[in-house]
């Protein structure tokens, strides 16, 4: 099958509207026209696909502070209450209250050199998690969704990108890469279960079917060939023995315990046994971390949820093989301002944050790059959004250059400059 | 004709000065001659040329639909719900020969109409919001559209209005469609051309359009009509709001360099010469004197003088916010404050001056676009309300026409569009007239025959997430509380994660978070509408489904199949409360051998019923 790029202008009775746009078909299925969009992007996600990695994304919604987390400046005014603790590195110190984090930096990669420009919640959320800033022109597929096109797996009767918590969904990707959202880890999704016994369920399946080829035949064909591999993948769902990778009940209660009886605690398990079952894509998120006012207040909480679920997924992880096939990021929209406000807070400040990576090839216990003594600006190797991503595509084996056709036939790529920081991966 | 608005008398003058400059005598731009404005009188025109291009290829359109297709297909597109048994049972037995045109009124009269087609805009401008927070006013936009469509008010005035409008996000519905981009230039430039005028200046946001006309500047000199637009956060009353207000005084300038107050800090020995000695008392100074040596010192002597600080080029003001003219940005020196631009307006060429007001800038706006004279207005509505009843548009997708576009026959998008220019953009007389057509009573087309050209047959359509809503509602039972209790499960739910959830503050709030499973943005090209997973565990597994398609309790099904023993006439019963029509004889044939199978009736009806509801016909206008 050979790639070539097809122009074309106006417009066509059935299903192409699009001026330009990849695909790997003959000229006669398209002159036919019996292929859609979606179908020439299946087709080109099947050659893409590898089998592959996954990745997890902890998301510490609002933006959290690298002075309180893993860029501490005890000795300068900016600094504020925080203590640095040392960590199973030498040399290398944490703020206080991620002692179990601390014990596991053998593993983890500090980048304390982030930079970026949107300090909007929204928009910073948006452009990290697609790789663009938002555009009402375009809704761009998320980071998800591209790497699950390039690595997810065939044989998984569950959505290839799961989130405890809503997310960035898959623009113009479709159906297939949807994240299948979890408001209540641990539980069984919402719907998922059949309120009847298996055998009716494919009785009626049997029945719907028959019924739907009736449509089929009077008109309603596409409709329909849609609605039935959306029913079929759903019902890959329902009957599948996966979906028990929902129910965390039968995990160990004293791992239960480590991860913590927190819905973070909960989602980080959840994330691990999905990542064992083949999704290629988890999210979990944790709100609260937009600290305007009463930042000490509020730390404790937050890291007495976060440090226990994240040290223990990177045990967890790394005692069943899997921490080098899965990516964890640990990170925010963006960081917080180095002066502490009257009320207590820190602002929004995307000029220098940080974040914590590891496994899937990344070289733990390093710290890359870093910030001035009064936390301001960066000091050395300042990292971009597009370098961190390209960055995760490397050690998720995904194309960052691959190009997707936006549905106004604008080619698009999984990110769009940047450059893998090397030293990750040394 | 339409009225020109503007707020000050300074500002009409400034737009009839901008008027006299109007390009003139463009290529194909202008519409054409309609003999006659009536309803139905265009309705056969517009029939006319289809017949003329199908006789030209050969071609014979699809039979008229059946009575009951063209009802439920009416009243989804009309009125934003299906029919019920008993209207269809009126419909079918009426002989009057205009029981459809009548249908038709009827349905323009009633509230459903503005309630389905107020939902409508608000997926459309919601859908591409680009502020998160605006979300929250999407109920109050909605309240304002449905009112503007009920009232009837034509389509330039709500354009206008949405233009134009100033106040509370909270109160003011007409400001949703700004606060959605929170007033942002740029992004109002590109949503207000895809929307009003169907086409996508904003690809030229950043590089010249690669298919059209259109420059980079066309692009930056639209968005020159927004600069000046400001979204304040008000904390004064009961509830936090946001206000869309002008901000016309210049508030650049306030952060300027001082270097008087440079050297009255740093010039320890008052010499007029700042040393790296004494640059290094200051942290932040200190750093950055060497690079002012580079650029600053003229004559070399390591130090820098009053007189060679005051020298130095004027430091960029900041762009964006509280400029109050628009700059188009420097793609090779992002950092740099970029071109101050002059508005203008790329169909006509209509401007106005550096230094107008807000409201000002914005009324000439909306009055040029909204001119007779600017086709693309007239014909972007027409082909999004066309493309919508019919399931196929003039210009697909909808919003990317323009005058490098090929349109499928464009006569007949011209002619709907001079009527609707005629009647002064009433939007109803555009839905009368295209419902009055042949083209969209016409029968879907059967799947194995040759596929006909457009407009031949009726395209089938996935439903909105209103339309669903409403048709289970409808079919499950009149007091819709099951799928009203899941939306208010679902709300309560969202409340408690403290996000923003869409549509959480419409009029019905349990319909908005029950609709935000199935609702799309409405602007997407049918091929590429998928259902998704949630949506269909929803239909297949959830209580509010399966408890109300029980045979026994107080179901549906239970009245249903306590009315008749006879089988045929349950499945008649059943048919025509879901899909609005009999089972066809191969549906009769396996059904019954369903209900024989299963052995026990009110289990196979369910099956039946489950099969139906789930089924793509349920969720397919046709």
């Amino acid at each position: 099958m050979h790639l070539t790029r097809h122009e074309q202008v106006g417009v066509s009775r059935h299903g192409f509207s699009r001026r330009s746009f990849l695909h790997a078909v003959s000229a006669g299925a398209l002159a036919a026209g019996t292929l859609s969009f979606r179908d020439l992007l299946s087709l080109q996600a099947a050659e893409l696909r590898k089998q592959g990695r996954s990745m997890i994304l902890l998301w510490m919604a609002g933006g959290p502070s690298q002075f309180e987390t893993f860029d501490p400046k005890p000795d300068h005014e900016n600094g504020g209450q925080v203590e640095a603790i040392e960590t199973s590195v030498p040399g290398i110190r944490i703020a206080n209250g991620w002692e179990k984090t601390a014990q596991v930096m053998d593993d983890i990669a500090l980048i304390r050199s982030m930079t970026n420009k949107e300090g909007n919640h929204q928009r910073a959320t948006y452009q990290i998690h697609t790789g663009y800033t938002p555009s009402g022109s375009v809704k761009h597929p998320s980071f998800a969704a591209s790497v699950a096109e390039q690595i997810g797996s065939e044989d998984l009767d569950l959505p290839a990108i799961v989130s405890v918590g809503n997310t960035e969904g898959a623009g113009f990707l479709g159906v297939q890469y949807e994240p299948f959202v979890v408001q209540d880890p641990g539980e069984m999704p919402r719907n998922v279960s059949s309120p009847v016994a298996d055998a009716r369920v494919q009785r009626r399946l049997k029945l719907f079917n028959r019924l739907e080829d009736q449509f089929a035949v009077r008109g309603g064909r596409s409709i329909v060939e849609s609605q039935r591999e959306l029913y079929e993948k759903t019902t890959d769902l329902v009957l599948s023995e996966q979906t028990k990778a929902f129910d965390i009940s039968e995990e160990p209660d004293d791992l239960k315990a480590a991860y913590g009886d927190t819905e973070f605690g909960r989602g980080c398990l959840l994330a691990r046994r999905l990542v064992e079952t083949g999704v290629s894509f988890v999210e979990v998120r944790k709100q609260g971390w937009d600290t305007h006012t009463d930042l000490y207040e509020r730390l404790g909480e937050l890291t007495a949820e976060v440090d226990p679920a994240y040290a223990t997924l990177m045990t967890d992880l790394k005692q069943r093989g899997l921490l080098d096939s899965t990516v964890v990021v640990w990170m925010g929209e963006f960081g917080r301002t180095p002066q502490i406000t009257a009320r207590g807070g820190r602002n929004h400040y995307p000029r220098a944050f940080n974040l914590a990576l590891a496994g899937g090839g990344i070289k733990g216990g390093q710290v890359i790059g870093s910030t001035t003594d009064d936390g301001t600006a960066i000091q050395d190797r300042p990292v971009s959004v597009p370098d961190l991503l390209c960055s995760l595509c490397h050690a998720l084996d995904v194309n960052p250059r691959h190009e997707h056709i936006s549905p106004l036939g604008r080619p698009m790529k999984v990110v769009d400059g940047g450059e893998v920081v090397t030293e990750l991966f040394a | 004709m339409s009225e020109i608005k503007t707020t000050t008398l300074a500002g009409l003058v400034v737009l009839l000065a901008h008027f006299a400059t109007l390009k003139a005598g463009q290529p194909d731009e202008g519409l054409p001659e309609i003999a006659s404005s009536d309803a139905v009188a265009v309705a056969a025109q517009v029939d006319q040329l289809l017949d003329a291009s199908f006789s030209d290829q050969g071609v014979t359109p699809t039979e008229i639909a059946r009575d009951e297709d063209f009802l439920r297909r009416v009243c989804l597109d009309l009125a934003g719900r299906i029919p019920s048994p008993q209207e269809l049972a009126e419909f079918r037995s009426s002989t009057d020969e205009k029981k459809r045109a009548e249908v038709i009124d009827r349905l323009l009269d009633t509230k459903d109409y503005a309630k389905t087609w107020g939902s409508y805009w608000r997926e459309v401008i919601y859908s591409r919001a680009t502020e998160a927070k605006s979300r929250r006013s999407q109920g109050v936009f909605q309240d304002w559209m449905t009112d503007q469509l009920n009232e009837n008010r034509p389509w330039d005035e709500i354009t206008t209005d949405l233009l134009t409008a100033t106040g509370d996000t909270q109160e003011v519905g007409s400001t949703g469609f700004l606060f959605a981009h929170n007033g942002d230039p740029a992004e109002l430039a590109g949503e207000t051309s895809r929307i009003f005028l169907g086409i996508q200046i904003q690809c030229a946001n950043c590089h010249n359009h690669p298919y059209d006309q259109w420059k980079r500047e066309d692009f930056h000199e639209l968005a020159a009509f927004f600069p000046r637009i400001r979204v304040r956060r008000d904390q004064s009353g009961e509830k936090r709001t946001f206000i869309i207000e002008s901000a016309d005084n210049d508030r650049g300038g306030k952060r300027q360099f001082d270097p008087d107050r440079l050297f009255k800090f740093l010039d320890r020995d008052r010499d007029g010469n700042l040393t790296a000695e004494e640059a290094k008392r200051n942290k932040q100074f200190g750093k950055r004197f060497e690079r002012l040596i580079e650029i600053a010192d003229k004559n070399g002597d390591g130090a820098v003088s009053r007189e060679e600080v005051k020298d130095l080029p004027k430091p960029p003001q900041a762009k964006g916010r509280g400029d109050t003219e628009y700059f188009m940005p420097d793609l090779d020196n992002p950092s740099e404050p970029g071109t101050k631009t002059v508005p203008v307006f790329f169909v006509d060429d209509a401007s106005v001056p550096y230094g107008t007001k807000d409201l000002d800038r914005r009324t000439s706006l909306a009055a040029a676009m909204t001119s007779p004279d600017n086709p693309w207005f007239a014909r972007a509505f027409v082909n999004r309300i066309w493309s919508e009843m019919l399931g196929e548009g003039f210009y697909m997708p909808i919003d990317d026409m323009g005058p490098e576009r090929q349109a499928q026959l464009p006569e007949v998008l011209d002619t709907l569009a001079a009527g609707f220019v005629a009647n002064d953009y009433d939007v109803k007389w555009l839905f009368r007239t295209i419902a009055n057509t042949q083209a969209y009573q016409r029968s879907v087309q059967e799947s194995d025959s040759e596929a006909l050209p457009a407009f031949a047959s009726m395209s089938p359509t996935r439903l909105r997430g209103d339309q669903i809503f409403n048709a289970v509602v409808q079919v499950l039972g009149g007091n819709a509380d099951g799928p009203r209790r899941e939306a208010a499960r679902l709300k309560a739910k969202k409340k408690g994660k403290g996000l923003p959830v869409p549509g959480l503050d419409g009029k019905d709030a349990r319909q908005a978070a029950f609709s935000q499973l199935f609702n799309y943005d409405p602007s997407t090209p049918q091929v590429d509408l998928v259902g998704s997973i949630p949506q269909a565990l929803f239909m297949m597994n959830s209580p509010v489904t399966n408890n109300a398609i029980q045979a026994e309790g107080r179901g549906v099904l239970t009245r249903l199949l306590s009315l008749t023993d006879n089988d045929d006439r349950a499945l008649s019963a059943v048919y025509i409360r879901v899909l609005t029509r009999e089972p066809t004889d191969t549906e009769r044939e396996i059904c019954h051998e369903h209900i024989a199978d299963v052995g026990e009736r009110g289990e196979a009806f369910e099956d039946i019923l489950w099969s139906l509801l789930n089924s793509s016909e349920f969720l397919t206008k046709r």
